[in-house]
């Protein structure tokens, strides 16, 4: 025997075979009863009825690439803040809620200042100019 | 009983994910092989109880890292057409069945090594006791609160740093000629 | 031990008479297989309960959104229409199953049952009841929000893998939104597990009342705002109006599954659907009380005492009124999400990054230092309690 219980994982190991289950049992369920007559025109991109021209797997714009980047630091941000969240409870009723407190501010603000940041130099603003002088976003209003 | 059907199940997860992402020549595939493959080392930490890394992984990897692998591909196009203008592939291939066969054998033979040197420190260390599900988050946010405060604000700042790095280069380049 | 649903099946007699009776008759401690059997049990209850659930929002979709333009909805099929559902599924079951030529087809096949996953994973944490959740994971929030993100993977790679214009501009968009989305969603939580002082699912009911005044809701005022900020980033995760520029009809066709059909296409709307409960379920057990049953009912032990009944039924009914509690809650929010989608217009891209990374994330950062600040400042009381005995003071003064 093990000598700690991992039982309660159980339900997410069930839980991810019942999603394939359910997923790949009604796909089999299908695959007897549904028709199945392919042709070409059928199997052609929907292009609202134009003859697709080349791949759709074009090079995409880096504004995307950025998005997941930030993302992924406040990501990591939220993940570091977790733990030290759970516990502020416990610490500020024995007092030592005013350190945490200090601890939390200054590591959001810091990061709160990288928004500023980027803000204030308009990475923020989906439509970009590619004069940097010019600012898109505040000629719009 | 189930602890050992866990450690199996993230094991061959792990294991057949990192060998399909190096045996893909597709970059897509890779990519979701390797989701694949985090999920299961998830699933490793699970079985040793430390489940905010397991969750951490979850969020982080499974969740952002992926997700900005995908994105980075994509800024290449895709895997569209895997051979270039001048009529070379474009992914290399990843060896073939004499590499493989060499690769193998230096594989079994350093892992061997490994054990060996291993296997004297692995059999004077008794057999860890966990105390059941003991809540690792408590124990995380203490030590990151009072012993390691400093280097859980400093970690702050290495995000900013990453959070900046990441606009500037994202920045349109300022044209020379007008 | 955390509390699961085996956990609190042990409670009653006949629990370990079972495993008794196995032990002896199998030769071996039966403990375990029991175990995984109530667990394979119960999740077979939560995933069929679930799936009507998604199959009756499709339902409650359209009949709802004919209430507010004044039309009959789905009618024909059962009363009121109610069997829609039912109809849907067995005609997408029947539909062609159509993979394009120039599609990606392993990505392609792999994609909605990867939403799938993220999706049903999700559900070993939902607190339906205090005895009735799958399992109370230690880290469950933020369990919960690492398997949401699965769903944009899945997303996206849908999109991808059709290799049709539209549909990769639709998983391009749904799995940048998503990701943006998260971030104000992940700090809101990171406040209210503040005020909570845990991060499993019960911890963080277990601190709120069955009465609004105790909820986290109306805990203090940036509690207030960050359910806001939740329920927003909720809305634009699950891909929902006015938040759904993935599947934008009017400009992508039908966004990342355009490419998608028959029960193909069914696994991502179900996906779907299945989420929105969850959502809807996390911001009621974050901010609205969870399953808690006013005046302690829950627990079942007023009946003990006053009437006099056996322990274990005075709990069962309990629980009973608890999951009231929670769906009572839940499918009123989940109302909100549909009537939030007949009513405002879709968002623009740019509109929707601005809303998130220039309202939503500072807001959202703002709430949790205001959380600290709060928690330091009271102690922790809400704002109901200081107002409370700040005036039973005064009237305590005269």
């Amino acid at each position: 025997m093990s000598t700690f219980n991992l039982d309660v994982y159980m339900p997410v190991v069930i839980l991810i075979a019942l999603a394939l289950l359910v997923a790949g049992g009604s796909m089999l369920l299908g695959s007897f009863i549904r028709p199945h007559h392919p042709n070409k025109l059928k199997e052609t991109a929907y292009e609202c009825g134009e003859e697709p021209i080349g791949s759709a797997w074009a090079n995409f714009n880096v504004r995307f690439y950025v998005i997941a980047l930030i993302f992924i630091i406040f990501d990591v941000e939220s993940a570091l803040m977790f733990p030290v969240a759970a516990v502020f409870k416990r610490f500020n009723e024995i007092g030592l809620g005013g350190t945490l407190l200090i601890s939390i501010t200054t590591f959001t603000l810091v990061l709160v200042a990288g928004i500023v940041y980027c803000w204030k130099k308009g990475d923020l603003d989906w439509v970009k100019s590619f004069n940097p002088q010019v600012n898109v976003a505040s000629k719009d209003k | 009983m189930f602890t050992n059907t866990l450690f199996l199940l993230s094991a061959l997860v792990t294991l057949g994910g990192a060998v399909a992402v190096v045996y893909s020549q597709n970059l897509m595939h890779a990519c979701i092989y390797l989701l694949a493959s985090l999920f299961g080392v998830a699933g490793l930490y699970a079985c040793i109880g430390a489940d905010f890394l397991a969750a951490t992984q979850l969020v982080v990897y499974a969740g952002g890292v992926v997700i900005l692998m995908l994105f980075a591909i994509m800024l290449t196009g895709g895997t569209g057409n895997n051979i270039n203008r001048y009529g070379l592939e474009k992914v290399a291939a990843m060896g073939n069945k004499k590499t493989y066969f060499f690769a193998g054998i230096t594989a079994v033979i350093f892992s061997l090594v490994i054990l060996k040197i291993l296997a004297n420190v692995l059999k004077a260390q008794p057999a860890s006791v966990l105390a059941a599900n003991e809540p690792t988050v408590e124990r995380l946010g203490t030590i990151l609160a009072t012993d390691h405060i400093l280097a859980f604000e400093i970690s702050s700042i290495l995000l900013l740093g990453a959070l900046i790095g990441a606009a500037v280069i994202s920045r349109p380049r300022k044209e020379r000629h007008d | 031990m955390n509390s699961t649903v085996v956990t609190y099946l042990s409670q009653s007699n006949e629990f370990s008479a079972v495993v008794k009776w196995l032990t002896t008759h199998l030769g071996f401690d039966a403990t375990s297989l029991v175990t995984f059997v109530i667990f394979a049990v119960a999740s077979l209850i939560v995933v069929g309960a679930l799936a009507t659930i998604g199959g009756l929002g499709t339902y409650a979709e359209r009949k709802i959104s004919a209430d507010l333009q004044m039309r009959q909805g789905p009618n024909r099929v059962g009363p009121y229409g109610i069997l829609q559902f039912l109809a849907d599924g067995v005609k997408m079951i029947l539909k062609e199953d159509i993979i394009p030529a120039n599609a990606d087809k392993f990505t392609f096949i792999l994609a909605p049952f990867l939403c799938m996953v993220g999706v049903f994973a999700t559900l070993a944490v939902v607190p339906f009841s205090s005895g009735f959740m799958l399992a109370d994971l230690n880290v469950g929030i933020f369990y919960l929000v690492g398997m949401a993100s699965l769903v944009g993977v899945g997303v996206f790679l849908g999109g991808y893998a059709s290799n049709s214009k539209w549909s990769m501009l639709g998983g391009m968009r749904g799995a940048s939104q998503i990701i943006s989305y998260e971030i104000p969603g992940t700090i809101t939580i990171v406040s209210i597990v503040l005020l909570a002082g845990g991060l499993s699912l019960k911890t963080l009911i277990s601190g709120q009342g069955g009465l609004p005044q105790e909820w986290y809701l109306f805990h203090n005022p940036f509690a207030f705002i960050g359910f806001f900020v939740y329920f927003i980033s909720a809305l634009a995760e699950t891909n929902r109006a006015p938040f759904d520029l993935p599947e934008a009809e009017s400009e992508l066709v039908s966004g990342y599954h355009t490419e998608y059909s028959g029960m193909r296409f069914g696994l991502f709307a179900l996906a779907e659907y299945i989420e929105v409960f969850v959502v809807c379920g996390v911001a009621v057990a974050l901010f609205l009380g969870g399953y808690k049953v006013p005046f302690d009912l829950g627990t079942g032990q007023i009946l003990v005492d006053k009437l006099g009944m056996d322990g274990m039924i005075a709990k069962n009914i309990g629980q009973v009124l608890e999951l009231g509690s929670f769906f009572t809650k839940t499918f009123a929010l989940y109302y909100v999400v549909i009537w939030v989608r007949w009513t405002l217009p879709r968002l623009r891209v740019d509109q929707l990054m601005t809303l998130c990374w220039k309202y939503l994330t500072p807001i959202a950062l703002f709430n949790l230092l205001g959380c600290a600040v709060w928690m330091y400042a009271f102690d922790g009381k809400s704002i109901y309690s200081i107002i409370f005995n700040s005036a039973a003071a005064v009237a305590g003064n005269h």
